[in-house]
């Protein structure tokens, strides 16, 4: 009797499901989207860095020996081989720069006229190098690789290798950031913006599928209370929850793990209040599309886990395949990741983080038009 | 102005294929308790709604208390309560009232929060959350979030169900004393005994007024006992031309 039992109230919840299709749907469809848009970027290339090369360096007569040795040269074609992923290229020092600023080439090496002299003379070799340093990762490996290009540089010249190989130093500067900085300074202003982003969104959802459900919504609306006004009063009661996650997450993150930030915290509060009006929207928005909080929570594995891996918070969005890249594009979380990191990281201001923000923006006037059409339309029904 | 407090005439409304209001027309007169009584999906819920502004006329006109709904105006001098108890169970009763005060633009009065929860005598659980009350008490936190303002058109949707009896004698009591200050009442019920206790009456029945008047017209005119015979007796005569 039991087994009966256990039976039917399987076929019971069998039957609730599939009578629930867009469950069904979410549940089989989003893992596959997720899972498959994660698995492109999991199998992108490792991050292919870019190495300038300004190369003034005549070379020197080797000593002892006769001829001449260009160790500028020698440095390029061993790293050259040091990685695949490696690309070296040699051009002039202002376009070098110009592209270092536009973040297509990850780090600038300058050798000097007299750098084979020096190195013969004085033993040492020393490479001034310039990264880009917004991504700390990348600075970090390039360190290794360039190290190991320099030895590989002086491998076999024996003649300038006599009583120890020179010393060899990378004098780094950075463009952005510092030697300090590391992945939690890059990935610390994704999270901050992540954080305020999901909570708001699923706070809303859940109060906004509340109210629906338990009809204060439409009473609310049987008031003298007027559709902007609802969500006018929505939005500014979650802005307050919103800002004061934010405020606790920035100074934890800033004070309590020590992540460097370059540029002002109200520009970074600027760009939470932004985001966290979105999510309020677009909580409203589709909250109307649930019928409980079982399927509100359907919503967040597409709504915040498919934008995680779209909006380059992990993967920068240059390095995706082409086609993936306007889809990163149409996520409101690019913008706000962007944003913070040139904040964070480049210490830009509010002007130069303009276009973000307005993105931002015209994203929150989307998702308000979209609430208050679907708050309209809950009316009539 | 003229005297009538609500005013429908050949209100029509669907939802996907059901018609839910068939040409309905019905005139409601100041400082009265009116009843709608007819079976569950006669069109009662769907009236009520029209006539508190939720439901846009898709044909026909909703006049209350002089103007053409929905009219937000108008909708902050109406007290609406729905069916289902419709509260902010995190909050207390008394946030809950102070909520709705608010909403219909009164502002809010410390003295008449009391006044109206005295009334329906919440007086002593003010603090209490409204998810830690029994059904009926929230159905008192319901009626006072209706009344708190001082509307002149109270509607409510099924006010009395799930009441017990001693609560149900209250409501209908404070129902007459509003009907005193020259309120008027709108009472959807499924259920004729409760009828009688309505200044006047209107049968529904798919989504058209069967017949109308007090009950002792309704009585006499149909010949019947009770109000129920009557209801059948209306519907009967509706159904043999239609």
């Amino acid at each position: 009797m039991a087994a009966i039992r256990i039976l039917t109230l399987a076929r019971r919840v069998i039957e609730q499901l599939r009578a629930d299709r867009r469950t069904i749907a979410l549940i089989l469809g989003v893992p596959l989207i997720v899972l498959s848009v994660a698995g492109v970027l999991v199998r992108l290339e490792a991050s292919g860095a870019t190495v300038a090369f300004v190369l003034e360096d005549t070379g020197a007569p080797l000593p002892i020996a006769s001829g001449t040795v260009n160790l500028g040269e020698r440095l390029i074609s061993s790293l050259q081989g040091v990685a695949e992923h490696l690309t070296v290229e040699q051009m002039m020092h202002d376009e070098a720069h110009a592209r270092l600023e536009d973040g297509e080439v990850d780090a600038i090496i300058t050798l000097p006229v007299d750098f084979s002299a020096q190195a013969i003379r004085t033993r040492k070799v020393t490479i001034p190098v310039v990264y880009e340093g917004s991504n700390p990762m990348i600075a970090r490996t390039l360190d290794t690789m360039l190290t190991r290009g320099a030895v590989q540089m002086l491998a076999g010249l024996s003649v300038v290798n006599t009583g120890g190989a020179p010393e060899i130093t990378l004098d780094a500067t950075y463009r952005y950031g510092s030697a300090e900085f590391d992945q939690l300074d890059y990935l610390a202003p994704v999270f901050i913006g992540l954080f305020v982003f999901m909570f708001v969104f699923i706070l809303t959802s859940v109060a906004f599928l509340r109210e629906r459900v338990a009809g204060t919504l439409e009473r609310l609306q049987a008031t003298a209370i007027r559709q902007h006004e609802i969500i006018l009063g929505y939005m500014l009661g979650f802005a307050l929850f919103a800002l004061i996650q934010s405020l606790v997450v920035l100074l934890f993150t800033i004070y309590g793990l020590k992540v460097h930030t370059m540029g002002s915290l109200l520009s970074v509060f600027a760009v939470e209040v932004l985001l966290a009006l979105l999510a309020v929207n677009l909580g409203i928005f589709l909250s109307t599309f649930a019928r409980n909080e079982f399927q509100v929570v359907q919503f967040i594995p597409l709504v915040v886990a498919l934008p995680v891996f779209l909006s380059g918070a992990l993967w920068p969005i240059e390095e995706m395949p082409g086609w993936l890249q306007p889809f990163a594009w149409m996520v409101p979380l690019t913008y706000a990741n962007h944003a913070l990191r040139d904040v964070m990281i480049k210490g830009l201001n509010l002007i130069e983080i303009g276009p973000y923000l307005l993105a931002l923006a015209g994203f929150a006037t989307v998702f308000v038009l979209l609430s208050a059409l679907v708050l309209r339309r809950q009316v009539g029904t | 102005m003229n005297s009538y407090a609500v005013e429908v005439s050949n209100l029509h409304k669907h939802f996907g294929k059901v018609q839910a209001l068939r040409g309905l027309s019905v005139q409601i007169e100041r400082g009265i308790t009116y009843g709608l009584l007819g079976p569950n999906g006669a069109g009662k819920t769907t009236l009520i709604r029209s006539i508190v502004g939720l439901l846009p006329p898709e044909a026909g006109a909703v006049r209350v208390l002089g103007s053409l709904m929905p009219d937000k105006r108008v909708m902050g001098r109406i007290g609406y309560m729905t069916q289902d108890v419709a509260l902010y169970e995190d909050l207390t009763v008394r946030q809950n009232v102070a909520f709705f005060a608010a909403m219909a633009g009164v502002r809010i009065d410390v003295q008449r929060i009391n006044e109206v929860l005295a009334l329906v005598e919440l007086s002593d659980r003010l603090n209490s959350r409204v998810r830690e009350l029994s059904g009926g008490l929230q159905r008192r936190c319901s009626l006072a979030c209706a009344l708190v303002h001082r509307p002149d058109l109270v509607v409510l949707d099924e006010p009395t169900v799930g009441v017990d009896p001693q609560l149900r004698v209250q409501f209908w009591d404070h129902f007459r004393r509003l009907n005193a200050e020259g309120v008027t009442l709108v009472v959807s019920s499924h259920v004729m005994d409760e009828a009688a206790r309505c200044d006047r009456l209107g049968f529904i029945r798919d989504g058209r007024l069967l017949a109308e008047g007090t009950d002792r017209e309704l009585l006499a005119r149909s010949g019947c006992a009770t109000l129920e015979d009557a209801f059948l007796h209306f519907a009967e005569q509706v159904a043999i031309p239609g």
